[in-house]
């Protein structure tokens, strides 16, 4: 239920009282996370994986183009994505079936071109149009709430360095809101592991 | 102007995407890998024998049930059988023969470890090509025994094959046939040759020469395809057509070539070689397509039925009713299950993909399914004047007749396998194949 809720939240933040912040910073603002810059994908993928081997959950890492592999170094599990869109799928052409059966063979039995009412033949193509459109829309808007896109801001785009992160750095950024996370001992993790410029982010309400 | 002149004249240089040395380097990488040891690439014919030695002895035995039930029982049932046979391995040799074409012309990477062993596959296309001319000859000789539209007495004053004659006839027919088998022997056995000499030679512009001759061997590939297929299996019935005929047996060539290198490849992992070299990596592309050409068969299968259904136009709805009406509905069903929506649901999931084993069971498996689909476009048009569709010695006819083709071909590619390397061992990119990997 909570994490219903928090990922509601990614959508309408003016629903959800946020819950009192368990790091503050200096200047009283709620603290978002930790932020470390990396300059090659080997020391990138390597830290990746010491965060994970630490047992981190809320935790990303930002880089300027795909990095092969990088699912298993950050500990990924495959995605429920193509559970829910083959249940869409079925969703899909259980509802041709009954819309089609339900009205052209129960409801209004009507004689097209001497057809049978039940033939199975022209309900295919319909079968198949709506199992596509229930699996397309599962694809995207599923995607869309698993990864809580899209937002109109996230505080990272507050960190200036950070928007390094589309030309030639690697950024790892752990969450607050992680129940491992410690100002100190996180910071500790990201400079053992290699990261440079390591900066506590602010969430600015 | 002179300068002009001179660079006008100057031959081209050849350009390759690495220098000499690089590639010098890479082969010597390559061949130092401890994948790529004698026995993980090469296999003995002791050891092929084991498997292909059996399929010799029931392939002997089936073709000799066969030919007593020719004699004994009825010619033209066994000859059904035996075309049965010879399309599905057809289906087979060209799939393999495609498969090879689309890699080359594609320049794919992934597949060069799996592409030796399509090559082989692919050059036993001579088997079922020559039995076909056999067997054109033995149909015109004997004035038709399947081809009804060979026969003088229904020929004689029937409009449909009179408009049709330019192209149903007998010469004609036996001349196609054999310009059909031509251009499968000559692509085949070419692109197998160049592979195999950059094996011996290590030189990469066989490569590209086999790139340049797949690309234009595309287009005559599709057409002696599509017209071989109209030949013996469409026009078992003179008056239906179907613009869809030769894409719905490619769909059978693409799928059965797939099934089929799933399983020899599964095979020869059994047998201790390819450790390394086609790996669930491999197993999960060829489980893709193999999934990909079951849907692409039944949307082909399913268009053809489902427009002839809608617009009841009696020469082609016959095709249909000859079967559906008259004892092979329990077929239709077994095409919609078996050859649809139960590979449909199995293939969908990704383990099953991945597992060497359970895919190669399911490359039986779509075998199995793609004669079965050859059966429902063949027996009906034997059977259809008799009262019963299926009887104990007819269903040993064709069975034997089909599974006696089968396994002569399985011997075939046991044989076939021993003669060289079981990869191309120094293709330009071998490299790609054996860090293959799907990051999905």
């Amino acid at each position: 239920m909570t994490s219903l809720l928090s990922q509601a939240a990614d959508y309408f933040p003016m629903l959800v009282r946020k819950p009192a912040p368990r790091f503050v910073s200096e200047s009283g603002a709620r603290v978002h996370g930790i932020v470390a810059e990396f300059t090659e994908v080997p020391a990138v993928f390597h830290a990746a994986e010491h965060v994970r081997d630490a047992g981190y959950s809320k935790w990303d890492v930002h880089t300027p183009f795909p990095i092969h592999d990088m699912e298993s170094a950050m500990g990924i599990k495959t995605t429920k994505l193509p559970l829910m869109a083959g249940g869409a799928a079925i969703t899909g052409v259980l509802t041709a079936i009954v819309l089609q059966w339900g009205t052209s063979d129960i409801l209004y039995p009507m004689v097209v071109q001497g057809k049978p009412y039940d033939a199975w033949e022209p309900f295919v193509p319909i079968m198949f149009e709506l199992g596509v459109l229930f699996t397309a829309f599962m694809c995207l808007f599923g995607m869309l709430a698993l990864n809580g896109l899209p937002r109109f801001h996230h505080p990272l785009f507050s960190h200036e360095r950070f928007l390094k992160v589309s030309d030639d750095r690697f950024i790892i950024a752990i969450e607050a809101d992680d129940p491992k996370f410690d100002p100190v001992q996180t910071r500790a993790l990201l400079e053992k592991a290699g990261g440079t410029h390591i900066a506590l982010i602010e969430d600015a309400e | 102007m002179s300068q002009f002149a001179a660079k006008a004249n100057k031959p081209a240089p050849v350009q390759t995407a690495i220098s000499d040395e690089a590639w010098a380097k890479r082969l010597s990488t390559i061949a130092n890998d401890a994948r790529m040891h004698e026995d993980n690439i090469n296999l003995s014919s002791r050891s092929a024998a084991k498997v292909g030695r059996a399929m010799l002895v029931v392939a002997l035995v089936f073709l000799l049930v066969s030919a007593v039930g020719a004699f004994s029982i009825s010619f033209g049932h066994a000859l059904a059988g035996i075309e049965i046979g010879v399309f599905t391995v057809l289906a087979v040799a060209l799939g393999s023969l495609f498969w090879v074409m689309v890699f080359h012309a594609l320049n794919a990477g992934w597949s060069i470890t799996i592409r030796r062993q399509l090559e082989n596959m692919a050059s036993l296309v001579w088997i079922p090509a020559l039995i076909l001319v056999v067997i054109a000859i033995v149909e015109v000789a004997s004035n038709g025994v399947l081809l009804e539209w060979l026969d003088p007495s229904v020929r004689e004053g029937n409009h449909l094959i009179e408009a049709k004659a330019a192209y149903l006839n007998g010469p004609f027919f036996v001349v196609r046939v054999i310009v059909y088998a031509i251009i499968w022997v000559v692509l085949s056995n070419r692109l197998r040759a160049w592979s195999i000499k950059t094996d011996e030679t290590g030189d990469r512009s066989y490569g590209r020469k086999a790139r340049f001759f797949a690309s234009f061997g595309i287009p005559f590939f599709a057409l002696s395809l599509t017209f071989c297929a109209f030949d013996f299996l469409m026009s078992l019935d003179y008056r239906f057509f179907s613009t869809m005929w030769g894409v719905y047996y490619f769909a059978s060539c693409a799928l059965g070539a797939m099934s089929a290198i799933v399983l020899v490849t599964a095979l020869l992992r059994t047998a201790g070689r390819l450790q390394g070299l086609v790996t669930e990596e491999h197993y999960h592309d060829m489980g893709k397509l193999m999934f990909g050409f079951t849907v692409f068969w039944a949307y082909i299968s399913f268009s053809q039925y489902f427009l002839i259904w809608y617009s009841n136009i009696p020469e082609e709805t016959m095709w249909f009713t000859a079967r559906k009406e008259l004892g092979w509905n329990w077929l239709f069903m077994v095409m919609c299950i078996g050859h649809f929506i139960a590979p449909f649901l199995i293939l969908i999931f990704r383990g099953i993909k991945r597992n060497p084993k359970i895919l190669a069971f399911m490359g039986v498996y779509m075998l199995v399914m793609i004669a079965l689909d050859m059966a429902w476009i063949i027996l009906p048009m034997v059977t259809i004047g008799e009262a019963k569709a299926l009887d104990v010695p007819g269903l040993v006819i064709y069975a034997a007749g089909a599974l006696g083709i089968i396994f002569l071909f399985g011997w075939f590619v046991s044989m076939k396998v021993t003669k060289s390397p079981l990869i191309p061992t120094k293709d330009p990119l071998l490299h790609e194949a054996m860090k293959h990997k799907n990051y999905v």
